[in-house]
């Protein structure tokens, strides 16, 4: 009986769910003038400080799991993915090699990260991404573009295996191009990922060590720092 | 976004440990959502960093979803309060065997639902080790959002046999 009433229940959560994350967008037949469009508005980007709040949307829970943090891309390949709540962690990628760290015992403990060249992908793409290359990624991705309110790049990986996890990626850029405003990651079971961008520094000048991947310097510094205008903005 | 498709090295091993981990299952709400950050550490020294989301339910029992970095979900398993273990999901990296052998047992020391077979020791608060012989997976719990969770969640699939 208990199994019975389980089962009716999980029949109308699942015929109420709806998904409120895609925006209206239509799609584009040629996408290639947008998309140069994007490489050539964003390739003047130099550096970039984006705060961001992840929502982990699954069926199975009432909420969607929350984080936030900070992501900082600075040529030529740099990047750094902090996590600060709910949990702190900061992953490094440079063109060469990347690195993970976790918060414990008060202090920032390097990992020994197994498979690290499958985490040197996923960051190299996303600093791609950011930089707006997206011929680069047309190798692993079928690219397609939706223009509306926002502008919508959608990546839909060719691997199989991948897509059995990953059934797109929409990037969703404001009708200026300044910058990327959300990333969606979708499931093929309907569960997403949204990560918003909240606040972003363009072209702030990041200090030694923000992507030192022995000894990371701590993020309050580089907030402070990358806060502090260059003596270019201010002309 | 990324597949680490890789399994674990059950060749090796490393410290057997001697203590018995006992997490109080008084330290949660009986309805939650839990939230906790583990490293795992594998045979070799190579680490994984992991998270877990587990919706507790004192009538239903346990269901637990682990992701890798960038959301991807490595494993999903249900512990209903009869014993049974239902694998709902598994991956290249947690297959099923794993999940229900070690991973399963894992979850239950973790969350205070069993005392039995926990080997490891608690590293401060919220903070825990479960050392076996071929693994080192250390958990902290990071939230805990009181409150019942959906019933869907405690669904045994009809097919599948535990």
């Amino acid at each position: 009986m208990k199994k019975l009433v389980l089962s009716m229940v999980m029949v109308a959560a699942l015929a109420t769910g709806a998904d409120e994350s895609i925006p209206d967008a239509t799609p584009v037949t040629d996408p290639q003038p947008i998309l140069a469009q994007l490489q050539q508005k964003m390739s003047a980007l130099g550096s970039v400080y984006l705060e961001f709040s992840q929502d982990r949307q699954l069926q199975l829970f009432a909420a969607p799991l929350h984080s936030e943090g900070v992501m900082l891309i600075d040529r030529p390949g740099w990047i750094r993915w902090e996590t600060t709540r709910p949990y702190r962690s900061i992953l490094l990628g440079s063109e060469k090699s990347v690195a993970q760290f976790e918060f414990t015992d008060g202090r920032w403990n390097k990992l020994k990260l197994g498979f690290p060249q499958a985490l040197k992908q996923v960051m190299d793409q996303m600093t791609l991404m950011h930089q707006g290359q997206f011929a680069a990624l047309t190798n692993n991705y079928a690219l397609s573009v939706a223009t509306g309110a926002v502008t919508i790049v959608t990546l839909v990986p060719k691997d199989e295996t991948i897509r059995s996890f990953l059934a797109a990626l929409e990037i969703q850029f404001p009708p200026d191009f300044a910058g990327i405003q959300a990333v969606v990651m979708r499931e093929p079971g309907g569960d997403f990922t949204r990560i918003n961008f909240t606040r972003e520094i363009r072209n702030p000048k990041f200090p030694t060590h923000t992507f030192d991947q022995t000894n990371p310097l701590d993020l309050a510094a580089i907030q402070a720092a990358a806060a502090t205008p260059r003596p270019a903005d201010s002309q | 976004m990324v597949l680490l498709s890789f399994s674990f090295g059950l060749g090796g091993c490393t410290t057997a440990p001697h203590t018995q981990l006992q997490a109080p299952r008084q330290s949660f709400p009986p309805d939650a959502l839990i939230t906790q950050r583990g490293v795992l550490t594998v045979f070799g020294g190579r680490q994984f960093p992991l998270n877990g989301y587990a919706a507790l339910s004192a009538e239903y029992g346990l269901r637990l979803v682990v992701t890798e970095n960038f959301g991807g979900v490595l494993a999903d398993v249900l512990l209903t309060p009869d014993g049974k273990t239902y694998v709902m999901r598994s991956s290249p990296t947690f297959k099923t065997e794993w999940i229900e052998r070690f991973l399963a047992a894992d979850a239950r020391c973790l969350l205070g639902l069993s005392q039995a077979d926990c080997p490891g020791e608690s590293l401060g608060p919220d903070r825990y080790r479960i050392a076996r012989r071929w693994y080192r997976l250390e958990v902290q719990t990071v939230n805990v959002a009181p409150g019942p969770q959906p019933l869907e969640s405690f669904v045994p699939p009809v097919t599948s046999t535990p």
